[in-house]
């Protein structure tokens, strides 16, 4: 800490050339990364009129919400956010039981066939099916066009799982020992000693897979080809880039958008602003749950 | 006489090997508990998908499903290989996946070096926020922006028109344009989060190194050059043998979102052909499935060539 603390004074008196070309680097990637977003929230509560007019607009004279207002009347949006919501809330639970359960159980290989459900576990990120397979599978299995396809088509992700597993191992083993000698089962063990001192993991996990359900959309569109179960992701996909399609397949002349700039922009917004709320808790555990997985590999 | 002992010392060495591992079965019976559901899900949902790769033998009859349908042998693959649809998607998927590897790859090693040598170290948290944000994202939201700020009316193109007072360019419209899009729009997506595991690495280089290099009158860029670059090889040759192994399956979320009619020529990946034919054609699962199966199979001979490869030159490798 001293010697952290001297080193900070000691390159304050010499803030060189180099210091600054870095800042100056440094922000230029940064702005690039925001300014987009600034655009988009400005497009959002912008007039139309003002959005054709005005060139540089980042800031709107005259901010309305009469966009929202728009988008709001559509129903897609609604179903949208029940759909995602409701894969989410399924979901979540699902995966974290599921890995939670697996990575303790597989903590020691040291029984008959642990090694072998290991190894079979890892071979899935080398080697998988693909989307065909699993579209027939849930064909025959008759859960096409059913949520529940979506849920369970993404139960394990196995870099989640080594990353759980992996922290689980830092348990120390005497805990447990200990435990069992006092008579302690398997389940017990795991709900008293294991997932309280793997709090961490398990938040970084949570938060994870949430983003992950909450951005989910490739399964989607799929497995759910019914107009009222579209997750939102698939409506902003609909109301943005299929528009865009269009947009750039008229040759010059006037264009007539199906949706308006600013209708975009506030569809973009109503889908990222969960993630945006979210993002300072998820800031907090990413970097410990990247570094374990990074020690791993 | 011996023999016959040894034999017989065999047979109950085996017996009761079983026995041991029979006690140890029923002494872990909970442990089996615990991964059976997740067993269960690996196996319907990773392995019999796996499993369903054989459908590129067989005549897809959806009544028979995948167990069922009758083997043909190799007369898919003979009907893929006249595709040249499908000769035209891989080469556009190494194309485009191999300028990531040059361009986009690097970017985040750079990125890391830099934020290492920041010396502010509030601003530098707030950076890195920014950096990472994008990550978090879908491929569907950062399209949308892109396509936002891209646009006619977008912001790039009133920046362009209040400089230079140029027409507004096609971005997304333009198939010349398209790769560096997609080069960009990674670099712009990734390279903040990518740079979180080589920061890691560095923040566990050993200071005593930059201390005694400190004393020996060395650069700050010396530093850089000699002691962080080499201190991250391992991770780089790490993360560089699976980059390779992703190089006929990255990318598809990025490219099916960021690509339209205009540029499909230049677009069309492995991946989106196989969404294509399967999904938006006349379907013929044993077409798609033989498809699907060459593409495994090649990722992973490219990643296991890759790693020798890389195995033989340096002596480090991701596969023991």
């Amino acid at each position: 800490m001293l010697v952290a603390k001297k080193g900070r004074g000691f390159s304050r008196q010499r803030f060189e050339l180099l210091d600054a070309v870095i800042l100056i680097i440094l922000l230029f990637f940064a702005a690039i990364i925001v300014i987009p977003f600034v655009s988009v929230v400005g497009m959002s509560i912008a007039t139309q009129k003002e959005t054709l007019e005005s060139t540089l607009m980042l800031i709107p004279k005259h901010p309305t919400i009469d966009n929202y207002y728009r988008l709001f009347q559509d129903p897609r949006i609604a179903i949208g956010y029940k759909t995602t919501i409701y894969i989410l809330l399924l979901g979540v639970p699902l995966n974290l039981f599921l890995t939670t359960s697996l990575a303790y159980g597989l903590v020691h290989t040291n029984y008959p066939g642990a090694k072998i459900v290991f190894y079979a576990i890892l071979l899935t990120m080398l080697f998988n099916g693909g989307i065909v397979p699993l579209y027939i599978l849930m064909l025959q299995l008759g859960l096409n066009n059913k949520i529940w396809s979506v849920i369970l088509a993404y139960g394990v992700n196995t870099f989640y799982f080594i990353i759980m597993r992996t922290y689980m191992t830092t348990i120390p083993g005497s805990l447990i020992e200990s435990a069992k000698i006092d008579g302690a089962t398997e389940l017990r063990i795991l709900f008293r000693i294991v997932l309280p001192l793997a709090k961490p993991i398990l938040a970084t996990v949570l938060l994870f897979y949430a983003v992950d359900r909450w951005n989910e959309w490739f399964n989607a569109m799929i497995l759910l080809r019914r107009q009222d179960l579209i997750p939102l992701q698939l409506v902003l996909r609909n109301i943005v880039i299929d528009s865009s399609i269009v947009d750039s397949m008229s040759i010059a002349g006037p264009r007539v958008p199906r949706f308006t700039e600013g209708i975009q922009s506030a569809t973009i917004m109503v889908t990222m602003l969960p993630i945006m709320c979210f993002f300072p808790f998820l800031q907090k555990f990413f970097v410990k749950g990247i570094m374990i997985g990074a020690v791993k590999a | 006489m011996t023999e016959l002992t040894g034999t017989a010392n065999k047979k109950i060495d085996f017996k009761s090997r079983m026995v041991q591992t029979g006690r140890n079965i029923v002494k872990n019976k909970e442990k089996y508990l615990l991964i059976l559901p997740g067993l269960i899900w690996y196996v319907i949902f990773a392995y019999i998908p796996i499993y369903g790769l054989t459908l590129a033998f067989k005549k897809f009859l959806a009544a028979e499903g995948i167990f069922g349908s009758p083997w043909i042998g190799l007369y898919n693959f003979e009907n893929v290989f006249k595709d040249p649809a499908f000769l035209q998607s891989i080469i556009t998927t190494l194309r485009i996946n191999a300028g990531r590897l040059l361009f986009v790859f690097p970017f985040p090693i750079i990125l890391a070096l830099i934020i290492n040598e920041l010396r502010l170290g509030r601003f530098k948290k707030i950076l890195q926020s920014i950096f990472t944000f994008p990550h978090f994202l879908s491929w569907v939201i950062v399209a949308s922006v892109m396509i936002n700020i891209l646009g006619q009316n977008g912001l790039v193109n009133s920046l362009l028109g209040t400089l230079f007072e140029t027409e507004s360019i096609r971005f997304l419209g333009t198939p010349s344009y398209f790769q560096p899009l997609v080069y960009l729009t990674d670099i712009w997506k990734t390279a903040g989060w990518s740079a979180i595991i080589y920061m890691a690495t560095i923040s566990g280089i050993d200071v005593e190194q930059y201390e005694a290099a400190e004393i020996d009158g060395s650069t700050r860029l010396q530093r850089m050059r000699y002691i962080t670059l080499p201190g991250l090889k391992p991770t780089i040759v790490v993360l560089f043998i699976l980059a390779v192994g992703y190089l006929m399956s990255g990318g598809f979320e990025q490219i099916f979102n960021l690509s339209n009619p205009a540029t499909i020529r230049v677009a069309e990946i492995l991946d989106m052909y196989i969404y294509r034919i399967t999904f938006r054609g006349s379907v013929d699962f044993s077409f798609s499935a033989a498809v699907a199966l060459i593409r495994s199979v090649v990722n992973l001979v490219l990643l296991l060539t890759a790693d020798r490869v890389i195995k033989a030159i340096d002596g480090t490798g991701l596969l023991a």
